[in-house]
């Protein structure tokens, strides 16, 4: 039996009088794909920044590797180190594209000289080498999800959290993008992913999360 | 984050505020403008090694500066209010330095005719029978203790739109004054400077005792403000009311009219 | 109005002949105001920053006075800092009234609200994206704040010129606090009221005209740094 990752108890998320999330039981477990499918403001998004340890649920609880996440400032920035997100639209830094893929790098204490080793190495790994240099806000709708993809995949991360990581991108980007993910999984990185996509799951081994209204309608 | 430029700033800073011993003397802005200062204190400077920071304020601001021991030393002219600053015990050793008067000046063509008045009561007398604009300091500098002490002897409120108490220093009044062709009182030495270029009203009544204008200087009492210079303004004190002060004073021409004067020699 | 040509004339001539009580002033002004910001932007970011980005039961009160802070009138500052460092206030024995140190006291609390409002309104304007971003890829809470400032970097320096423009142009606390002291506490502003005083408004208004071009190079400096400076 596989380790479980993620165990959710009575997570409850409210912003401001809408109930986003509401979810009694819910167990991830290492290893791929988990797919959340839904309609739009099914909570698909809450749950993954649920995951992402980035907003906390006003009740509920939820741990981690086993141990429970009791939220303080110090467990937070350890545990945003095993797992990272990778948003629905997501922000590049007004810098190089160097800079950005850098940033988790930087932040896990990777001096500037070394980290050029490995950008360049993940850059290659979406298919944008030699772009290191260019103006991270000047890209193309599917460059710029490649580039925050290959800045998620820098920090080398557990848990790899993907919101709808296929949505809108040309079909170069998205078959890359894809692979990517097959390639992550095979490499033990467990996988959440948020999608509309109800085909995946004859591409890839998956595990189907159904959401409605913030909660969990079956998983299969 | 380069720090070096913020670092020279606050250096640069404290440069500025540290150096030489710095005697504070506070005086009236008159006196600073008549620009008698700037011929009188570097010598002083170069002879006790010293900085003199002069602070120009109104008379009665320059009194409180005294009288809050924010100030070594006092130069003013209100001699009411320096007898009263010396009872109170805020000022030791006051000494004459120079004198000047006041004047009253107004235009060329005097509709008011105060020309001919016999005493300085009764020109004021005649300004406000004609209603004719008069601009008034308002702001209880030396100037204006004058004025208001001649409107009593006149037996006069003053009141109406023709009489303007502006709160503002001699030279803004002055200006104003030219500006609507009216009458002001005035010391003599901020109007020789103004009468160069900067306005052309003329003096109409002068050189009556009323009119007289002294200047005094005191010391800030070291017993109740330890910290003050005493010893230096002690020295300043001998020095201006020594020879070589009374001299550079009494030669003192500004377009080539002396504009103080020094009590004779004992 | 022929004093303002005469103005122009006065000022090349002041700024060509290397008077000393214009360098003086120019000088004193652009140290005392420069410490000012320095001091006024170190307090002050970080604290439109905080109260911006941070959740706490008092934010509402501490954007109200922010916000009334900036409306204070710049002759009430004056005279609070006047009482506090005259010799008969609580910091008397330090010794700061009609000091160059004094006078930069006060313009730092005039520039204060200022930067700090400024801030406040560039990380209120940032995109809410890039805190959780940063967070993610794995900055501690302090780390993600760094790097929002990093990324608002162009509204901070309007925080930073817009309480500049304030203290290089403040007569009434510089004259309160300073004395207007020859050589001493004299800036380019109190410089400028004297001369008005004296009637001389073509002196006044050509130190007025050096004021402004010192005010345009400093600010087309920091405008040329930032530029230069992407990170």
């Amino acid at each position: 039996m596989t380790s479980i990752i993620y165990e959710l108890t009575g997570v409850h998320v409210r912003f401001g009088s809408r109930v986003a999330m509401d979810i009694d039981s819910l167990i991830i477990r290492a290893g791929c794909l988990h797919v959340l499918i839904g309609p739009n403001g099914s909570g698909k998004s809450t749950l993954l920044s649920v995951l992402a340890f980035l907003v906390r649920p006003d009740r509920g609880c939820l741990t981690f590797c086993g141990s429970p996440v009791d939220w303080s400032g110090k467990q937070l920035t350890l545990l945003r180190k095993q797992v990272t997100l990778l948003h629905q639209d997501s922000y590049l830094f007004s810098s190089t594209v160097m800079t950005n893929v850098a940033f988790g790098l930087r932040m896990r204490g990777i001096d500037q000289k070394e980290a050029r080793r490995h950008v360049e190495h993940f850059l290659a790994l979406v298919g944008m080498a030699g772009f290191e240099e260019r103006d991270a806000t000047a890209l193309s709708g599917g460059e710029a999800r490649r580039v925050a993809l290959a800045r998620a995949l820098a920090c080398r991360p557990k848990v790899l959290l993907l919101d709808e990581p296929l949505a809108h991108v040309d079909q170069e980007s998205a078959e890359i993008i894809e692979k990517l993910i097959a390639t992550q999984c095979r490499a033990g990185t467990t996988i959440v992913m948020a999608s509309h996509d109800e085909q995946i799951e004859e591409r890839l081994p998956t595990r189907l999360i159904r959401l409605n209204a913030g909660r969990i309608d079956s998983v299969t | 984050m380069n720090s070096a430029p913020f670092v020279l700033l606050i250096a640069c800073a404290g440069m500025l505020s540290g150096a030489a011993v710095r005697l504070k003397l506070s005086t009236t802005t008159s006196t600073q403008d008549a620009g008698i200062l700037d011929i009188l204190l570097p010598p002083f400077e170069k002879k006790c090694n010293c900085q003199v920071n002069v602070i120009a304020v109104g008379t009665g601001k320059a009194l409180k500066l005294g009288e809050s021991g924010d100030v070594d030393v006092v130069l003013v002219h209100a001699r009411s209010l320096e007898d009263q600053f010396v009872a109170a015990g805020f000022g030791v050793n006051r000494r004459n330095v120079m004198f000047n008067d006041f004047v009253i000046i107004g235009p060329a063509n005097d509709p008011a005719h105060i020309k001919t008045a016999k005493t300085a009561a009764d020109a004021l007398k005649r300004i406000a029978a004609a209603r004719a604009p008069f601009i008034s300091r308002g702001d209880e500098s030396g100037t204006h203790q004058k004025e208001m002490e001649l409107w009593r002897s006149a037996g006069l409120n003053p009141q109406g739109r023709w009489y303007r108490s502006v709160g503002q220093g001699m030279g803004e009044t002055i200006i104003m004054a030219t500006e609507v062709r009216g009458y002001t009182i005035s010391d003599r030495g901020t109007y020789i400077k103004f009468k160069q270029g900067k306005t052309d009203l003329k003096i109409l009544f002068e050189h009556e005792a009323g009119l007289f204008n002294p200047y005094g200087v005191i010391a800030v009492n070291p017993k109740k403000f330890p910290w003050v210079r005493y010893d230096l303004a002690m020295q300043f004190i001998d020095y201006l009311s020594g020879p070589e002060g009374q001299a550079l004073i009494g030669g003192y021409r500004v377009g080539g009219e002396p504009i103080f004067f020094v009590y004779g020699r004992k | 109005m022929g004093f303002i040509a005469e103005s122009l004339r006065k000022a090349v001539l002041l700024i060509v002949s290397g008077s000393s009580d214009v360098v003086s002033a120019v000088s004193t002004s652009l140290v005392v105001s420069g410490s000012s910001i320095v001091l006024a932007s170190l307090v002050g970011i970080p604290a439109g920053i905080g109260i911006g980005t941070g959740e706490f039961p008092l934010k509402r009160v501490l954007l109200t006075l922010l916000n009334t802070l900036m409306a204070m009138p710049t002759v009430v500052v004056g005279l609070l800092v006047y009482a506090v460092i005259s010799r008969q206030g609580v910091l008397g024995s330090w010794n700061l009234l009609f000091t160059p140190t004094g006078m930069i006291l006060g313009l730092t609390l005039l520039a204060l609200p200022i930067v700090a409002n400024y801030s406040l309104s560039a990380v209120k304007g940032a995109d809410p994206r890039i805190v959780p971003t940063a967070l993610t890829l794995g900055a501690t809470r302090f780390q993600s704040l760094l790097q929002l400032t990093r990324e608002i970097r162009f509204g901070i320096l309007a925080a930073i010129i817009a309480g500049f423009g304030r203290v290089i142009s403040e007569v009434g606390a510089a004259m309160m606090l300073g004395g207007n002291i020859r050589g001493y506490t004299r800036t380019m502003t109190t410089a400028i009221a004297l001369q008005t005083e004296q009637g001389e408004f073509a002196y006044g208004l050509a130190l007025g005209i050096i004021l402004m071009g010192v005010a345009l190079a400093v600010n087309a400096l920091l405008t040329y740094v930032q530029e230069k400076r992407r990170a």
